[in-house]
């Protein structure tokens, strides 16, 4: 039997719905005790809609980018498995390498030379063994640092939602940064010079996110649009990105 | 007696709240069963791979692929969760590392949940919101890869390739502006932290902290979170002085 039809078989189908659908449970079960929880704290119903609207707004964009990046994976270790590793611990980046890493222990390159018995094997199973690592640090660990952060806070709910506003601005300065610095360096470094064009444009792309965003709000927010508050940041995001690509 | 040993064995800044009492304890119950069986799950397509079709890799062949892999991941495993935390907190934790793509997703969309509902990031009414929002952003992204893992390699490569090349800045243009949104409120702090933030991935990127393991993939999300809640903590505390004094 031809590896690839193995890779989508139906057989495989069941076995990569397994843990897909066990992300989603945890997912519902989490959503269940966070609504009657915030029922019971008060929270409104259009509160808890609003959030719910807004989380599905942003997550279509951040989706289709995962979508196009699952395409090699896709090809490389069937649709099953490269759905249900991104579906689960998942990240594009990381998967790829990982399968890389297990199909070259056998001599294999992912992408180029034809996929073998063995090197799906290699691959399925590095992907795995590489990726549990987070979710049993993370599982171990979090109600660890919950521990942790309340005694940092001392119960002051000004001093935790400094933590929490200082970290989310960590978090995307670090993500800006990383894009905004990137076009420098390898100048500095005197990379070549197409792979230096296409870090100003993510360079671009990520600054016209943040000035566009700014209009957006300051606009919204001094005329009291409400709309535009819940939409601005897809519409930044698209306006941005269709700016960059026509440059 | 029986008081003192009440008060002592919970600390006064623990509050009797329904979130502390009912909800917390729940989140844990629920993060710990599946996390853990979570892991087990995750090998379900390697079992098939062994159990239907035989195929089962060398036992030396796949320890050197997992070394390669630990070794250039390993850091990953511990500093993530912990560079996370802060934002997404204890049922954040249990959700985004089973589902993954927390940057580019889970962060986005718990922090604009929070937006959209009107309550403050590190409450107890933001903490449930997040929670809300990661949920509901884990079902649909879920949904969008499903459809598009059905549709299958070939129709989705049917897309024209100026959608994809646009689809490379769709990120850097969310992170922008996500800086922005979460910033406004804090200004001046956000400022420096795109200062720092800025000369610390130069720094990385020129490869000054190459001696340490795998640095450009977590120094720098580690660095500035726990920079930017150094500062932000020391700010407060010289404010509240300024008050007092």
């Amino acid at each position: 039997m031809d590896i690839m039809s193995i890779a989508n078989s139906p057989a495989m189908w069941i076995a990569c719905a397994i843990p897909v659908c066990f992300v989603v449970l945890q997912a519902v079960l989490f959503l269940r005790e966070a609504r009657k929880a915030g029922a019971e704290m008060g929270l409104t119903n259009e509160q808890m809609k609003n959030a719910m609207r807004s989380s599905a707004v942003t997550s279509i964009g951040p989706s289709i980018v995962v979508l196009s990046g699952m395409l090699s994976l896709l090809v490389t270790v069937g649709a099953p498995v490269g759905w249900m590793r991104l579906s689960m611990i998942g990240s594009v980046m990381f998967e790829s390498i990982a399968a890389g890493l297990g199909t070259s222990a056998v001599g294999v390159t992912l992408g180029t030379d034809p996929m073998t018995a063995e090197a799906l094997g290699m691959a399925v199973w590095t992907m795995i063994l590489c990726s549990i690592g987070w979710v049993i640090f993370a599982t171990f660990s979090a109600n660890k640092m919950d521990k942790i952060e309340a005694k940092v806070a001392k119960g002051n709910t000004a001093t935790m939602t400094m933590i929490a506003s200082c970290a989310i601005i960590g978090v995307f300065s670090a993500m800006c940064a990383s894009h905004l610095i990137k076009p420098v360096y390898q100048l500095a470094l005197a990379a070549d010079p197409a792979v230096v064009a296409g870090s100003w444009k993510n360079c671009l792309a990520c600054v016209l996110g943040a000035v566009i965003m700014y209009v957006l709000n300051t606009v919204a927010g001094k005329k009291g649009i409400g709309w535009l508050k819940e939409w601005a940041l897809t519409i930044t995001i698209l306006v941005a990105m269709i700016i960059t690509a026509l440059i | 007696m029986r008081e003192r040993n009440k008060i002592w064995r919970k600390p006064k800044w623990i509050t009797k709240t329904f979130y502390n009492e009912k909800y917390m304890p729940k989140v844990n119950r629920i993060g710990k069963l599946t996390g853990y069986l979570g892991v087990v799950l995750a090998f379900a397509p390697a079992l098939m791979l062994a159990v239907v079709y035989g195929i089962l890799p060398k036992g030396a062949a796949l320890a050197t692929a997992f070394i390669a892999g630990a070794s250039s991941f390993g850091v990953l495993w511990f500093v993530e969760p912990i560079s996370y935390f802060p934002v997404v907190g204890s049922a954040g934790t249990y959700m985004a590392f089973l589902s993954g793509n927390i940057s580019n997703m889970r962060i986005p969309c718990a922090s604009m949940a929070q937006v959209a509902a009107d309550t403050k990031p590190g409450t107890e009414e933001g903490s449930v919101i997040a929670t809300i929002g990661m949920a509901i952003s884990i079902i649909i992204n879920v949904s969008v890869l499903t459809v598009g893992a059905i549709l299958g390699a070939s129709v989705l490569s049917m897309l024209p390739d100026g959608v994809r090349a646009a689809l490379n800045f769709l990120l850097p243009a969310l992170f922008g502006a996500l800086l922005v949104q979460f910033g406004m409120r804090l200004k001046k702090h956000a400022l420096i932290m795109v200062v720092i933030a800025l000369a610390l991935y130069f720094a990385i990127g020129m490869g000054w902290f190459a001696w340490l393991p795998g640095a450009s993939n977590w120094l720098g999300t580690l660095g500035c979170v726990f920079l930017s809640i150094a500062i932000g903590l020391a700010t407060l505390k010289n404010n509240s002085k300024k008050e007092q004094a």
